[in-house]
């Protein structure tokens, strides 16, 4: 058994009247790769900036290797370091370049010197095959390109766990097998990581643990192939016989 | 025609008599809108950060007790120094202060009054530009610094302002030449603007009409040279529209050098540039074997028929 990284206790959020989610129990463990899959307004974009303390949950807890965040003393840029997050809009820095946009956290959040930021954002923007656009400002580069840049910047950060919001979900199709690659080599190298994602494909063959999210709760979650090919709920079935038939 | 001519040389009289103390009046017009209009955007600035801090119930209730009570004390400079002629509030200022506190509390110099004016009323403006440009940076923006561990402060300085200085740009450039103009009421404090030089040329010459014929050439040749410095100063901003590629990666530089066995053959799809020269080469040669083949058949004709004439004669 893995060391437990992120635990979460009855995490509910309230919007006015609306609850988007409720009572939601899950752990996350080192090198665990984590899909969550549900329709539209389930809530998993929700529970993932709630995680990244982007929304303030309504209740309930997050705990970082066993301490609980949501108390008022957190430091919560400090967690945050840790804790990377790749959004379905990519959110690049526009006043800088794709290097700057890789530096810029190590610098001023880490406090590395610039030469040892710029070495280490170079070492991911190769991962990701960026290392040639390293001049170019995100108006710059295409939507794929500009994901492959944002997954750098929040690597070149080292965090413990990488959330990511929809990573494809504002790509042209023929783009979104480039994001998809990056991440699936960032999975086998042992990344922990938590993807929101409507690629099926990505949750069935990269991911070890699937989750269900249906009306803000977590309706189901195990194996890809206990999801996929052995779903035990009604709701589950539903989604995903909406999915083969698209 | 004639007026024209008359003008001409009362503008001529006066500048020989009165250029130099017009000069000096542009150089200190220039100089008072420049200090003011930055001093100002730091106000501004100042400003608008300060009410653009976000609050939340986690907040310790002090922070959010202060906070508010500074958004009010903002909202009431804003209201006031734009809301009041800054000719008044350049009179209120430097007779105003002497006048209650008996002589005791004044500005040394008309320099100082003027700039004090000039830079409060800009801030005054500014600080609602600023609002402005900072909530219309995204707020992805925000959210991508924030989720990198960036703390409120760095996030402004580093990601938000440095656009929003960008967003606002037209209107510093505004609130410049606004300035530039408008310092031309400072003359009620007794500071020798442009157009003080104005009011002394008249005074002693009578020459209305050609004086207001200066400062009018005067005041448009300073806006224009003004606005023209400003659109360079935002394209200078913008950065470069190209970028250069750096082949670092030793599987990028490989694009475009692998050569393909089927280059330049008929079985080259990717470039039907290729295959059409391929083709015209491929016909261009049938053309001349089919030729080559007729010639020699003619050849052989002739002498076949030549070979039968000396058969004949045989």
């Amino acid at each position: 058994m893995n060391e437990c990284i992120l635990r979460i206790n009855h995490l509910s959020k309230t919007f006015g009247t609306n609850r988007v989610l409720r009572d939601i129990d899950f752990t996350v463990d080192a090198g665990d790769v984590i899909s969550i899959i549900g329709a539209s307004g389930s809530g998993k974009s929700t529970l993932l900036r709630c995680i990244n303390l982007l929304e303030t949950p309504t209740s309930g807890e997050i705990l970082y290797h066993g301490r609980n965040v949501l108390t008022r003393g957190t430091n919560a840029p400090a967690y945050r370091a840790h804790v990377g997050m790749v959004f379905q809009s990519f959110n690049l820095f526009n006043n800088m370049t794709v290097l700057e946009n890789c530096m810029a956290g190590q610098v001023k959040v880490l406090k590395r010197d610039r030469e040892q930021a710029r070495a280490h954002a170079m070492e991911y923007l190769e991962k990701v095959g960026m290392a040639p656009y390293i001049n170019a400002r995100p108006r710059q580069i295409s939507g794929g390109q500009k994901q492959r840049v944002a997954i750098a910047r929040a690597m070149a950060m080292d965090p413990e766990v990488l959330l990511f919001d929809e990573p494809t979900s504002a790509l042209d199709p023929e783009m979104v097998g480039e994001v998809l690659s990056v991440m699936k080599a960032l999975a086998e190298s042992g990344m922990t990581m938590l993807v929101v994602t409507h690629e099926m494909a990505f949750a069935r063959d990269v991911s070890r643990r699937v989750v269900y999210m249906n009306n803000g709760v977590i309706c189901e979650q195990g194996t890809p192939d206990q999801i996929f090919n052995h779903p035990t709920r009604l709701e589950t079935v539903d989604f995903l016989s909406r999915f083969r038939k698209s | 025609m004639n007026k024209f001519a008359q003008l001409g040389a009362d503008i001529v009289k006066l500048w020989t008599k009165y250029g130099a103390s017009y000069l000096s009046g542009i150089e200190n017009t220039l100089i008072l809108a420049l200090v003011g209009t930055v001093i100002g955007c730091v106000i501004g600035f100042v400003c608008g950060v300060l009410n653009t801090i976000p609050t939340s119930p986690n907040d310790h209730p002090l922070k959010r007790f202060f906070l508010g009570l500074v958004r009010v004390i903002i909202r009431l400079y804003v209201e006031i120094f734009r809301g009041t002629p800054m000719v008044l509030q350049a009179v209120f200022l430097y007779y105003g202060l002497p006048y209650f506190s008996n002589n005791s509390v004044k500005f040394s110099s008309v320099w100082a009054a003027a700039i004090v004016v000039v830079s409060i009323n800009t801030g005054a403006y500014m600080a609602e530009s600023v609002r402005g440009g900072i909530i219309s940076v995204d707020p992805g923006q925000t959210e991508g610094a924030k989720a990198i561990g960036m703390t409120h402060v760095q996030t402004m300085t580093s990601v938000i302002l440095p656009q929003a200085l960008r967003n606002i740009m037209p209107q510093i450039g505004n609130n410049f030449i606004i300035n530039v103009k408008d310092t031309s009421v400072m003359f009620i404090i007794g500071f020798p603007d442009f157009f003080s030089a104005h009011r002394a040329a008249v005074g002693a010459s009578y020459l209305y009409f050609p004086s207001a014929t200066v400062e009018m050439i005067g005041y448009l040749t300073m806006t224009l040279l003004a606005s023209f410095l400003l659109r360079w100063m935002e394209k200078k901003m913008d950065g470069s529209s190209s970028y250069e590629l750096v082949q670092t990666d030793q599987l990028t530089m490989t694009a475009g050098t692998y050569s393909y066995p089927d280059s330049h053959s008929p079985f080259d799809e990717r470039n039907p540039e290729a295959v059409k020269s391929m083709q015209r080469e491929k016909l261009r040669r049938q053309i001349e074997q089919d030729t080559a083949v007729r010639e020699g058949q003619r050849i052989d004709q002739r002498r076949e028929s030549r070979g039968s004439k000396h058969g004949g004669e045989n």
